[in-house]
C-alpha cells in the first residue's frame, strides 16, 4: 500500500520542519521524513541561530525554544602567529526579547521545531531515509521512495530539505555546477567547562552568550574559526576550504588543535574536557553555486539548495533554511488552494525567495565567498592590521609617536600588499558589504 | 531437555521489553551515568526477542503482545514494536529504578491476565545487566525458563514445540526442547529485528498503547549499587607457568621477581607535568603511539 499526502518533505532539519509547519498550518496533509532516530540527531553546526525569521511562524518563540544562551557579545578576531586584534561588540539589547542570536544544540532545536510541525498536523516519520524520487510512467515526480518495505510515498509535491549534498536535488539534475571549491568542511569540538568558568572567561552573566568569529587561524588553508558559548560547554571550530585542505594534506583536527594553542585562544579553552567532535560540509559558494530551485512537483530548500550564507563575518544557515523552507511550504499551500486547481508551486516559491532576505542577501553578498577566502583577507590583511595595531600601541620613547598615515604607509609596504589590490578589495568589499 | 510439559495453549505470545538509554554517557572520573531519553529504545537483545516472537507468531498464527514496565517514554518503543508487527502493546507505568522483582511481578500479572504462556525477552538489560527479570518472571508465573538462548525455532514435531540453543562456556552449545509455558530469554545476536513497513509506522503513531498502573512494590530488597566508582579494567589473566618448571621457578614466573625491569619511581609533580609523565610512560610501554 502506498501512502498519499499533499506534500512530502524530506529531512527534518530547520528547512524541512519549517516547510512542514507552514504546510500543516495551511491545512495541507504533509509527511515529514527524517533519516535519524529523531530530528536533529544527525545534525551539527557551529552554534548560533538567528531567530527573527521565527517571529512570523511561532509567536513568542523565545519563551519556549530550547536555547542555551542569548548572544550579547560578538567578537570578530584577526589572528597572526603571536598577535590578535578583536572588534568586541556587546549590547544588553540582545539579551532581552525579541533577542538577536542564540546558541542552541541542534538535537534540541531541530526536535523542538519538528515538534511544532507535528503539533500542527504533520506526520513525522523518523529512522526512514528517502532513497530516491518516485516517478510515474510519464516520468513526472509523484513522490519519494524510502528504505522501508512498502516504502513509497506519493505526494503532489516533494520538498527536498535533505541538506548539503542533497541526493534528491542531484537525482533531479538541478545542480549544474557544484565544484569542490563551493564547499567548506566545518569541524567542531564541544568542550565542557563549568558554567562559572565560562562566565568568567568570556565576561558573561546569567544567560548572556558570546560569539567569536576568527580569521587567520587556519594556517595555509583558507577558512575561519569560531567559538560559541553554551551553558556549560563551548563550541570551538573551523570552517576550511575543501581544495585548500586537500592541498595542504593536513588533518582538520590538527589545525583546530593548533588554533586552541594560540595565546589569545588558549586561556579561553584550557582545562576544558572534550565531549564531542563532529564534521560536516557547508555549501559556501553562495549565489553563484545555487542550483535550480526545483522542477515540476519538486522544490528544494535550505542547504539542499546551497542557501547557507557564508560571508566571512556572517555564517548563517539555519535562518536561511527556515526562510526558504517556509517559502516552499507557502508556495505549495498557495498552489493547492488556488481556485481548487492544482498549480505548480515552483513559480510561487521563486517569487517568495526573491522578495525575501534569502535571495536578496545572497545576491548582494555573492562576491563575499571569493573575497573572504582570498589569500589577502585570510593572512595578509590580518597581519597588516595586527602590525598596525602593535605599532600604534607600542610606546617607543624617547622616539616621538608617529602619525597614523605614516604608520599605515609603512605597514602596507612591509606587508607586501599592493595598493592596487588593496583598493580593489576595498571596492569589492564596499560593493559587497556596503 | 524439556522445559515444562504443557503444550502452548493460547494463541498468544508475550514479549517483555525494557526502554533504556542505548548510549548513556559515563563520566570516566566519577562513574556518574547521564542518560538521554531521546537516545533510548529497546536493546539489541529485546529486539531479537521481539523478532523471534514475530517469527513464531507468524508460523503459529499467534498474536504477539508486547509489554513494557517503564515511564511514558517507553511508548515510542512500544509503537515501534507495533509497527514491526506486534498485535498489542501495553505499558505498566513504572520508573526505570524499580526493583527487578517488582518489574517481574508487574509483567507476570499482565501476561497472566492476557493468557500468555510463552514469553520472550532479552537476556539482560543494558542499564542493570543482571539478567534477573527473566528469572524472577519465570518464578512469579511458575513457568520453566530457558535463559541466554542464541536461537529458537519451531521443533517441527509437536504443534507448538520449540527447539533452542543456549550458549555455554568455552564455545559449547546446549540444545533444548521447549514446550510452553516457559520464559525464554535471548541474546542480541539471536535475531535481527525486521524493518517495519512504512504504512505500519504511520499507523502505529496513532495506535493505542494501553497503560496500567504498577502493582504496589512488595518491598523486596532492590539490588542497588552502594557506590558508584569509575571504570577500572579487570585484572589481566596470566597463563599458568609450565609444569615442567620447579616450584621456585614457577613462583618467580608468576611474581615476576628477579626479572630485570625499571624500578618504580614516586614523583611529586604539578598536575600538568604529572599528566605529561603518565602519557610519556604510556607511550614508552606502547599503549599510546
Ligand atoms: C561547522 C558548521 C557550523 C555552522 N554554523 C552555523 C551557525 O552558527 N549558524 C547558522 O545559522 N548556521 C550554521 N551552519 C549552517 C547550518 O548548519 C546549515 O545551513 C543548516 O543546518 C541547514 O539546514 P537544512 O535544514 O537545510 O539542512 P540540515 O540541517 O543539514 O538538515 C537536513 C536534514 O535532512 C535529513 N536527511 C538528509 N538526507 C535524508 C534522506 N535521504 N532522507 C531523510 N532525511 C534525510 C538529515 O538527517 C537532516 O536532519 C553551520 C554549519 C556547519 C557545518
Amino acid at each position: 500500500m502506498t501512502e498519499r499526502f499533499d506534500a512530502v518533505v524530506v529531512g527534518a532539519g530547520p528547512a524541512g520542519s519549517a516547510a512542514a509547519l507552514v504546510l500543516a498550518q495551511g491545512g495541507a496533509s504533509v509527511c515529514l521524513l527524517e533519516r535519524g532516530p529523531f530530528p536533529g540527531s544527525k545534525n551539527m553546526y557551529g552554534g548560533v541561530i538567528y531567530g527573527r525569521i521565527l517571529d512570523g511562524l511561532i509567536p513568542q518563540w523565545w519563551d519556549e525554544a530550547p536555547v542555551q544562551r542569548w548572544v550579547t557579545r560578538r567578537c570578530t578576531t584577526m589572528l597572526t602567529a603571536g598577535q590578535a586584534l578583536t572588534i568586541d561588540y556587546r549590547t544588553s539589547a540582545w539579551g532581552s526579547p525579541p533577542y538577536n542570536g542564540a546558541t542552541a544544540f541542534r538535537p534540541d532545536f531541530d526536535a523542538w521545531l519538528a515538534g511544532k510541525a507535528e503539533a500542527a498536523g504533520a506526520v513525522l516519520v523518523c529512522s526512514t531515509t528517502a532513497t530516491g524520487l518516485l516517478r510515474n510512467e510519464a516520468g513526472a515526480i509523484v513522490g519519494v521512495r524510502t528504505d522501508r518495505p512498502d516504502g513509497d510515498i506519493e505526494a503532489r509535491t516533494v520538498i527536498a530539505c535533505d541538506g548539503v549534498n542533497s541526493f534528491l536535488a542531484k537525482e533531479a539534475g538541478l545542480y549544474h555546477h557544484a565544484e569542490a571549491d563551493h564547499f567548506t568542511l566545518g569541524v567542531k569540538e564541544v568542550l565542557a567547562l563549568p558554567r562559572r568558568d565560562i562566565e568568567e572567561r568570556f565576561g558573561l552573566r546569567g544567560l548572556e552568550g558570546a560569539d567569536f568569529e576568527i580569521v587567520g587561524c587556519t594556517g595555509d588553508v583558507p577558512g575561519g574559526g569560531f567559538i560559541y558559548t553554551n551553558l556549560d560547554s563551548i563550541a570551538v571550530g573551523l570552517v576550511l576550504s575543501l581544495p585548500g585542505l586537500a592541498a595542504s594534506k593536513r588533518r582538520p583536527e590538527d589545525i583546530l588543535a593548533e588554533m586552541k594553542t594560540h595565546p589569545a585562544i588558549a586561556p579561553l579553552v584550557e582545562g576544558a574536557e572534550l565531549k564531542e567532535y563532529s564534521a560536516h560540509l557547508i555549501p559556501e559558494g553562495g549565489y553563484d553555486m545555487m542550483p535550480e530551485l526545483g522542477q515540476d512537483n519538486l522544490l528544494i530548500a535550505g542547504d539542499a539548495a546551497a542557501m547557507c550564507l557564508a560571508a566571512g563575518i556572517w555564517l548563517e544557515g539555519v535562518n536561511f533554511a527556515i526562510g526558504s523552507g517556509a517559502a516552499a511550504g507557502e508556495a505549495v499551500v498557495e498552489a493547492l488552494t488556488r481556485g481548487g486547481v492544482v498549480a505548480q508551486p515552483l513559480e510561487g516559491y521563486r517569487r517568495r525567495l526573491e522578495n525575501s532576505f534569502v535571495l536578496a542577501d545572497h545576491k548582494k553578498l555573492r562576491r563575499a565567498p571569493g573575497l573572504v577566502l582570498s589569500d589577502r583577507v585570510q593572512s595578509r590583511y590580518p597581519q597588516l592590521a595586527c602590525n598596525l595595531a602593535e605599532r600604534m600601541f607600542t610606546v617607543d620613547n624617547p622616539s616621538p609617536k608617529k602619525g597614523m598615515v605614516a604608520l599605515g604607509r609603512q605597514e602596507i609596504k612591509r606587508s607586501g600588499v599592493r595598493l592596487r589590490d588593496l583598493a580593489r578589495d576595498a571596492w569589492t568589499g564596499l560593493r559587497t558589504f556596503g | 531437555m524439556t522445559a515444562g510439559g504443557a503444550r502452548l495453549g493460547a494463541a498468544r505470545l508475550g514479549v517483555a521489553m525494557k526502554w533504556v538509554d542505548l548510549r548513556p554517557e559515563i563520566d570516566s572520573l566519577t562513574g556518574a551515568v547521564h542518560t538521554d531519553a531521546r537516545f533510548s529504545g529497546a536493546s539489541g537483545a529485546d529486539q531479537a526477542a521481539l523478532e523471534l516472537a514475530l517469527q513464531l507468531g507468524g508460523t503459529w498464527g499467534a498474536d504477539v503482545v508486547v509489554v513494557s514496565v517503564g515511564p511514558a517514554g517507553s511508548e515510542t518503543m512500544l509503537r515501534e514494536a507495533l509497527a514491526a508487527g506486534a498485535t498489542q502493546a501495553l505499558r505498566v507505568d513504572g520508573d526505570t529504578a524499580m526493583a527487578s522483582q517488582d518489574v517481574a511481578r508487574a509483567l507476570a500479572e499482565t501476561f497472566k491476565g492476557l493468557g500468555v504462556d510463552l514469553v520472550l525477552c532479552g537476556d539482560w538489560s543494558l542499564d542493570r545487566g543482571s539478567g534477573s527479570v527473566p528469572a524472577f518472571l519465570a518464578g512469579a508465573m511458575g513457568f520453566a525458563q530457558a535463559l541466554g538462548l542464541v536461537s529458537i525455532a519451531p521443533d517441527g514435531r509437536s504443534p507448538c514445540g520449540l527447539s533452542a540453543q543456549r550458549r555455554l562456556d568455552g564455545g559449547r552449545r546446549e540444545r533444548l526442547r521447549i514446550q510452553a509455558p516457559a520464559i525464554l530469554s535471548v541474546e542480541s545476536g539471536a535475531a535481527r529485528l525486521r524493518r517495519a513497513a512504512l504504512t505500519r509506522v504511520i499507523e502505529a503513531r496513532k495506535a493505542t498503547v494501553e497503560v496500567r498502573p504498577a502493582p504496589t512494590p512488595v518491598g523486596a530488597p532492590h539490588l542497588a549499587p552502594t557506590r558508584v566508582g569509575p571504570y577500572r579494567p579487570r585484572a589481566r589473566t596470566l597463563p599458568p607457568p609450565s609444569l615442567t618448571l620447579s616450584p621456585r621457578e614457577r613462583v618467580l614466573a608468576l611474581t615476576g621477581a628477579l626479572v630485570e625491569r625499571t624500578p618504580p619511581q614516586t614523583l611529586v609533580l604539578e598536575a600538568p607535568e604529572a599528566a605529561e609523565r603518565i602519557l610519556d610512560q604510556l607511550r614508552t610501554w606502547g599503549y599510546l603511539t
